[in-house]
């Protein structure tokens, strides 16, 4: 009887959080530097109208940026949950483990270094690059990790990478081109503006294919949350699932750095908001819940950024942080009191 | 003479390549229960743990049956033999229930879901270790000893063959201790459960156990029957207890030679 509850309650938060997803989208197709009234769009989604400024406004900047927000916020959530569950720490996230930073590094390299010779660089290259930055940082954080077992310490030494990287990204945005400079430093800094749909079709795959796979993994996720011993005793194997964690974390976090640059604090609170909610931490349900959440959450924060100072634009992390980095105060003090 | 469920040949235990315990030779038929004795830091977790494939050995194997354990499949092994240890889980917002229904795990389809039949067994082993009342309380919020008995009930419920428990009763009362080795016997009737656990209690050592291994320095000091462990001055000698230490307080001195006795 107890567990009806239990689960009705879970369904329940799942439409909250959809319903949440599916309003914010609206309001961030909606609302921007022009308004499009509700009926208007539906005209133009159905063909009605196919001419003029509002349209390409609507095909070619609202909706792919939307999309966009809507794929790369879940993707950062649910990395920041797989690294909370690797490290067994509430605020272990891509941004404050330095991943992020890392990622960051190597596409600003890559993308300086190509420039420099006329090249544009591809969503995929983007990608890789990102990849490649966040498993050097995720490298360094484990190495910590095996010397280190006081959680916070790796938290600090996370965040410790984290500025060396940024050092060495603003090292060489200061040296490039001027006019690599405007892209580049909108980029660093954490923004959803000038998605494309070539993005979109890239980030799509990706971010579908990893969170899917993640998914996959919830049976031994869950096992693993008892801890190594009673994780290898029901039969998970657990160097295995490390790896996949690592590197399926890794992919997730290098997509959104790779498309959007570093967004903090996403990773840390909407997974502990989504447990609150949904009252459990079973990964079967945490994971589509965390996706859906940081869906949700990073509509909203883009929305606030695109409109707050219009028509200046706020950096989403500017948003993210007012939101996130008050959780993150929280659950600090949370588990200072139960330690007492 | 092969018809042993468990054992072990010229195993070697310890940490990072250096040998702690070697040699050791086990064996056990099914539905034996065998105490780990043995002064503090002498290896018992260490033992218990290698033999659950928790710690790579140094040399030696175990066997289940005909079977090497280090060349079964993780899946295989999981649905012969399960685990109570010392370390402390941390878990959030599970309830004991949830926690039983984790020894589900190795039965469970492609997303670890529940059928009718595995929420019937996790029912069974919570009444057999009587934490019904307690199914839906937070794990993290109940007592030590709940929580040995829930950890208990989630081992028993996959359905193992042999269990390993490291230290068992350590939390419990004088009421569940002796339940809870009631409920071992009984495992062992119904369903011919092999036991093989760490114990300090020595008196409930010496009327529980088939098989007692008396742990202490590089080999094993002595494996037999309680009736061959608890003899003469044994006891006093393993543990390093020394009479004169005793002396002048009678009770005491009667208390210690008392439980290195074995009565019938």
């Amino acid at each position: 009887m107890m567990h009806k509850n239990r689960k009705h309650r879970k369904i329940a938060a799942f439409f909250l959080l959809g319903a949440c997803v599916l309003i914010f989208f609206i309001l961030n197709i909606c609302i921007g530097s022009v308004r499009i009234a509700l009926p208007d769009v539906a005209r133009i989604f159905s063909g009605q109208e196919s001419n003029g400024t509002v349209t390409r406004i609507l095909w070619d900047i609202r909706l792919p940026r939307a999309i966009a927000v809507l794929l790369l916020g879940g993707a950062l959530s649910l990395a920041g949950y797989l690294l909370q569950t690797f490290f067994n720490n509430p605020i272990a996230g891509p941004f404050v483990l330095g991943i992020s930073s890392g990622a960051k590094m190597v596409v600003a390299l890559v993308m300086v270094f190509l420039m420099g010779r006329g090249v544009r660089m591809t969503s995929a290259t983007m990608i890789l690059a990102a990849f490649i930055g966040a498993m050097l940082s995720m490298g360094f954080v484990l190495l910590m990790s095996h010397r280190i077992h006081n959680m916070s310490m790796l938290v600090v030494s996370g965040v410790m990478i984290g500025y060396i990287c940024s050092a060495v990204t603003e090292l060489v945005v200061t040296f490039a081109n001027d006019a690599d400079i405007v892209n580049l430093h909108n980029w660093s800094r954490g923004s959803f503006s000038g998605m494309t749909w070539e993005n979109v079709k890239v980030m799509t795959v990706v971010v579908a294919a990893a969170s899917l796979t993640v998914f996959l993994m919830s049976k031994p996720l869950g096992a693993y949350q008892l801890g190594d011993v009673y994780a290898r005793n029901v039969g998970v194997n657990l160097r295995l699932l490390r790896v996949c964690i690592v590197i399926f974390s890794s992919i997730l976090s290098a997509c959104i750095v790779a498309f959007a640059g570093p967004i903090s604090f996403v990773g840390i609170a909407v997974p502990h908001l989504v447990k609150k909610l949904l009252n459990t931490t079973e990964p079967i349900w945490m994971i589509p819940a965390c996706f859906v959440g940081g869906s949700a959450f990073c509509l909203f924060c883009d929305l606030l950024a695109k409109t707050i100072l219009a028509p200046t634009e706020l950096s989403i992390s500017t948003v993210t942080a007012i939101f996130g980095a008050p959780v993150v105060l929280w659950i600090i003090k949370r588990k200072a009191n139960l330690r007492r | 003479m092969k018809n042993y469920y468990f054992s072990t040949k010229k195993m070697c235990v310890g940490y990072d390549n250096k040998p702690l315990i070697k040699d050791m030779e086990i064996e056990l038929r099914e539905g034996e229960i065998l105490c780990l004795i043995g002064p503090n830091g002498a290896g018992k977790s260490t033992v218990l743990k290698s033999i659950a494939g928790q710690l790579g050995l140094l040399g030696g194997a175990v066997y289940l049956g005909e079977d090497d354990l280090s060349e079964m499949k993780a899946e295989e092994l999981a649905k012969k033999m399960s685990v109570v240890f010392t370390e402390r889980v941390r878990v959030e917002l599970k309830s004991c229930r949830d926690m039983v229904a984790t020894g589900r795990y190795p039965y469970t389809g492609w997303f670890g879901i529940l059928s009718e039949a595995d929420e019937r067994i996790v029912d069974e082993m919570m009444q057999l270790t009587h934490i019904t009342d307690i199914s839906e309380k937070d794990f993290g919020k109940i007592s030590d000893g709940q929580k040995q008995r829930v950890m208990l009930a989630r081992a028993i419920c996959q359905e193992p063959e042999i269990v390993i428990l490291d230290e068992p009763t350590s939390y419990l009362d004088i009421k569940y201790k002796l339940e809870f080795l009631l409920l071992l016997q009984e495992m062992r009737e119904k369903k011919g459960l092999t036991v093989i656990m760490s114990l300090h209690e020595l008196e409930l050592a010496k009327i529980v156990s088939d098989k007692i291994l008396c742990l202490k320095g590089e080999y094993v000091e002595r494996y037999g029957t309680p009736e061959e462990i608890f003899e003469s001055d044994f006891i006093e000698r393993l543990y390093d207890m020394n009479e004169k230490d005793f002396i002048g307080n009678e009770k005491l001195l009667a208390y210690m030679k008392q439980i290195g006795k074995y009565e019938r």
